[in-house]
């Protein structure tokens, strides 16, 4: 209770001291004529809705943030006008109250970004980067994601990390191009049981404070650097692309060392395709990503994940009156099962060679579009398992929002991806001025 | 062919004078609202008051290309203020005979989401005018009938060829006969009951072209109202094409955007 009250103090003086020092016309410049500088200050609490045994039994969430933005047009030259050099910048200033009140700033984009051809774009440094047409389902966008940001109420924002890396991208007429070079990996937020109680694969249960195990990142080596191209054009009105991606898995997926606890990212290399257009009253698309575990070909190495196929299907449709919905289905194929199947000792954990996943997305708008009540779902009939994001934004003024929701988790089994994380579910409250 | 010329001019005023068909005002005053020069741009300010009299604001930049006048076009629309909605990019192609494209590029998640045209009669943005106020309903849509000509305007009455699509059973509109700008629609239900209103505030000339600077919507029921300014307009800019495409959704073109 006490830090409950905490938080929510820490949340009221960080939104007076907001309310004081920026102007209310939104966004400030340095000096006369420098930069905008935009952001927002937030304050999240997010509660568990039963006890766990993760380092706060009953918290998952309460921090407060302070983002900054800002685009800077260097001009000293003529070449950087000719070239329409832009500098991005934001960041994160992040007090957590989960880690004691650590503070932490977590830089999001710093990267310059030139035309140096009519038919070519460069974007340098930190950014984020994402593809492909689902929706919270990624196939052939194998860039970093931060999914420990998604389960406990952080905004959609947070749920894709940035990369350190280079984007190329080629207009031409038959075809776009857009090159990602990622010289250092950069892996998703894995689950390590501080924060997220999960399955633990060698304890053979959901485990959090009593997780030990060692996550070995790839080293820091050119054979570790990751490249994903994605080509693109229209074809009508119809949007196709076409991926390639080369690099690791992004969660450590593979036994290092089973006796020492040891995991690690294996080498993964993708191939995909998308299309997304106009269908009946909505919009519909359809993306297959193949997944190649170069290390288990085979697929008969039980401590490596074999190759797969990944199909996707949705469709997304305007009702009118400010109502949204939202379907998809995700079909994804184990290949060389059978060879998977006997490789298997006893203990493990046996996946389906087939997983169905459906999910379900309802948006309704109130009040002039300043309430959005929305609702997620992801549903799997095989895995048995369900998770449930209900959401509520309410804009009070164009600055200052509240975002109240839920994540709400089940499954009839500890080891699937959702059930796993079935006694995290949690309610959060954010509130945010934005500037 | 400087006959043709003046035979042409006779005979369009000779028309005007014998009242033109109501297709034609239509189509006209849909031209003048929508397609002056070859393309456009404009900075927008957007007052939303609701009944409780509390405002929000929305600023954004239009560039508009057209293809063909009265026919297709593209829009970009870029957003300034507030802050949760800054450098967030609409963008229309608008077809004629068939639904238009539209897509809408969210910053914060450098996500480009293709949006369905079914629901051009919903809110932009959150205020009373819709999608289709923004870009244009096309004229082909209803069928028009000249109810009036008296006092300097034509008064149109047009009613919805598929009323399935639209929330309205007609609608009425004041047409300024010197400049053939609509300056006024009304949005009737299906009793029958004004529930609607846009009003030009301001016209004014610019290179030549009859430009509305400052309208207003009203929707009657909600008992809010929405003021639109615009600024900084200026035709015939020699925006190019490419600008309307995922390229420069990502990366706003600074050029034909103030800063």
């Amino acid at each position: 209770m006490a830090r409950l009250l905490k938080g929510v103090f820490a949340c009221a003086a960080g939104l007076c001291l907001a309310g004081r020092s920026v102007p209310a016309e939104a966004a400030f410049r340095l000096g006369k004529d420098g930069p905008r500088i935009g952001g927002f200050v937030e304050a999240g609490y997010g509660g568990k809705l039963g006890d766990d045994t993760t380092k706060h039994e009953d918290l998952s969430m309460l921090e407060q943030r302070l983002q900054l933005e800002t685009t800077w047009y260097p001009e000293f030259a003529e070449v950087w006008k000719d070239w329409m050099a832009a500098v991005n910048f934001r960041g994160d200033f992040l007090l957590d109250e989960y880690y004691g009140g650590r503070a932490e700033f977590e830089l999001r984009e710093l990267n310059l970004i030139l035309s140096p051809l009519s038919w070519m774009d460069l974007r340098m440094g930190r950014q984020v980067f994402t593809w492909g047409t689902g929706d919270y389902l990624f196939l052939n966008d194998l860039f970093p994601k931060d999914y420990i940001s998604f389960y406990i109420g952080r905004d959609d924002e947070y749920l894709k990390k940035p990369s350190d890396g280079v984007r190329v991208s080629f207009y031409t007429d038959p075809v776009n191009l857009d090159l990602a070079l990622i010289p250092v990996c950069e892996p998703n937020d894995f689950f390590t049981g501080q924060r997220l109680s999960f399955y633990d694969v060698f304890q053979q249960r959901i485990a959090a404070r009593s997780v030990n195990r060692t996550v070995v990142e790839p080293a820091r080596q050119p054979e570790h650097s990751e490249v994903a191209m994605r080509a693109y054009r229209n074809f009508g009105r119809y949007e196709f692309a076409w991926y390639a991606f080369r690099g690791h898995y992004k969660m450590p997926r593979g036994i290092l060392n089973q006796m020492q606890r040891r995991l690690y990212f294996p080498r993964l290399d993708a191939y995909g395709m998308s299309v997304r257009g106009p269908f009946y009253e909505g919009i519909a698309n359809a993306e297959f990503a193949y997944y190649h575990s170069r290390e288990d070909s085979a697929g008969d190495n039980r401590l490596i994940p074999n190759s797969m196929c990944k199909y996707l299907v949705g469709y997304d449709q305007d009702l009118g009156n400010d109502l949204r919905i939202g379907v998809q289905y995700l079909l994804e194929q184990r290949l060389e099962y059978d060879s998977y199947r006997r490789a298997l000792l006893p203990g493990d954990v046996a996946r389906d060679e087939f997983r169905h996943l459906l999910t379900l997305r309802i948006n309704q708008q109130y009040w002039n579009q300043t309430v959005d009540a929305g609702l997620f779902l992801f549903f799997s009939p095989s895995d048995r398992d369900a998770y449930l994001r209900p959401k509520v934004d309410y804009d009070v003024t164009d600055q200052l929002s509240f975002t109240f929701g839920a994540n709400l988790i089940w499954g009839e089994d500890d080891s699937t991806e959702f059930g796993q994380l079935e006694r995290n579910k949690n309610v959060y409250l954010r509130v945010r001025y934005a500037f | 062919m400087i006959g043709m010329l003046i035979v042409g001019y006779a005979q369009g005023i000779a028309g005007a004078r014998a009242e033109m068909g109501a297709d034609e005002i239509a189509r006209k005053a849909y031209n003048t609202a929508y397609y002056e020069g070859d393309d456009g741009r404009a900075t927008v300010e957007m007052t939303l008051t609701d009944r409780q009299e509390r405002t929000r604001k929305r600023k954004f930049q239009i560039l508009r290309y057209d293809i063909k006048d009265g026919g297709r076009q593209k829009y970009y629309v870029y957003f300034r203020e507030p802050a949760d909605v800054r450098e967030m990019v609409y963008m229309v192609w608008k077809h004629v005979g068939s639904d238009d494209d539209r897509w809408l590029y969210l910053p914060a998640l450098d996500l480009v989401r293709r949006i369905a045209a079914s629901d051009k009669r919903s809110s932009f943005v959150g205020s009373d005018f819709t999608y289709e106020d923004i870009s244009g309903r096309s004229v082909d849509l209803d069928s028009h009938e000249l109810v009036s000509s008296e006092g300097g305007k034509y008064l149109l009455k047009n009613t919805p060829k598929d009323p399935d699509l639209v929330e309205f059973s007609y609608y009425l509109v004041s047409i300024d006969k010197e400049t053939m700008m609509p300056v006024k629609a009304e949005y009737f239900d299906a009793q029958g009951e004004k529930y609607r209103e846009i009003n030009a505030l301001e016209v004014k000339e610019i290179q030549g072209h009859p430009t509305i600077i400052r309208q207003r919507a009203d929707d009657l029921a909600a008992g809010s109202h929405t003021i639109v300014e615009f600024s900084d307009i200026e035709y015939d800019v020699g925006i190019s094409e490419d600008i309307f495409t995922e390229r420069y959704l990502r990366r706003a073109p600074r050029r034909w955007l103030d800063y």
